[in-house]
């Protein structure tokens, strides 16, 4: 593991995520989400329950980045973004679910579904793109002469 | 092909039984404690096809994931797999808490219900999927 890349590669990945999510969710699913303000805490509460939502975003990105440097060791951001894209299939399952059982409105569950799979895309292409395996992983084969 | 068909039944067979197990039976009573974030049970039974159509989604993209990056790790690299995912999914759950009144408990015992859910997913996944040989010519 390149623990200097891996670090850059989650910073970025941290970021990406939270800014994403405060520009997609925050913003413009605001009016969407007010539809059921029941299903959601006071926005003056909001404020004293920051602190989980950033810490639930730091261990979002930090493990989604253990993973694809894992699975795309070569790096690459088609590869990345590839990985996010079934990571963002993952994870929309469960708002089906929780569209089931959750007095949500189809505006909110296409918006949550379109939203992880467009944030984990574009941060799999972002860690794919910053991620660079360690040079003394890389292994010269020389060809034997024809 | 027919290695992904049987993981993908087998893995959805279980998450479907452990999903019952945990939030019908074992968590009741805590669900019971937020009965104004969930819907009546009349109406859950009416959506139920939302649920399968979930689980079946969460299966499918994990054996897609195993399938084109893991494959070939066997049930080790299966329960690697579903520990991680798992692991961020917490993190996502920590953002729900953060926005919605659902109460801490649930968040913890669905979490701890979610890793074990996950890592037996992998492990199933990764012993039944295997990739195809490599043709020589």
């Amino acid at each position: 593991m390149n623990w200097k890349k891996f670090f850059f590669a989650f910073i970025a990945a941290f970021v990406f995520l939270f800014v994403f999510g405060f520009l997609w969710y925050a913003t413009l699913m605001h009016d969407a989400h007010r539809e059921v303000a029941t299903l959601l805490r006071p926005e003056a509460d909001l404020k004293s329950y920051f602190g989980w939502l950033a810490l639930g975003q730091f261990v979002m990105a930090f493990f989604f980045t253990l993973l694809c440097a894992r699975y795309i060791p070569g790096g690459r951001a088609g590869a990345g973004a590839m990985l996010g894209l079934l990571v963002g299939l993952v994870y929309a399952g469960p708002h089906l679910i929780s569209f089931a059982v959750q007095p949500l409105t189809f505006k909110i569950l296409f918006g949550w579904i379109a939203g992880a799979v467009i944030q984990f895309t574009i941060a799999g292409a972002i860690i794919g793109a910053i991620y660079k395996p360690a040079t003394e992983h890389i292994m010269y084969v020389r060809e034997p002469s024809r | 092909m027919k290695r992904f068909i049987m993981a993908f039944i087998a893995a959805y067979i279980f998450l479907f039984v452990w999903g019952w197990l945990v939030n019908g039976v074992l968590l009741k009573d805590v669900y019971a404690e937020s009965a104004r974030l969930w819907r009546p049970e009349s109406e859950m039974r009416s959506l139920f096809h939302w649920i399968i159509i979930g689980q079946a989604l969460v299966v499918f993209a994990f054996v897609m994931l195993y399938a084109s990056g893991f494959a070939g790790g066997g049930v080790i690299a299966g329960i690697r797999l579903g520990l991680l995912l798992e692991i961020a999914a917490i993190g996502m759950r920590l953002g729900f808490y953060a926005v919605q009144p659902i109460p801490g408990k649930l968040i913890f015992y669905g979490s701890i219900g979610g890793i074990i859910e996950m890592v037996i997913v992998g492990a199933m996944v990764g012993a039944i999927y295997k990739p195809a040989p490599s043709r020589t010519s």
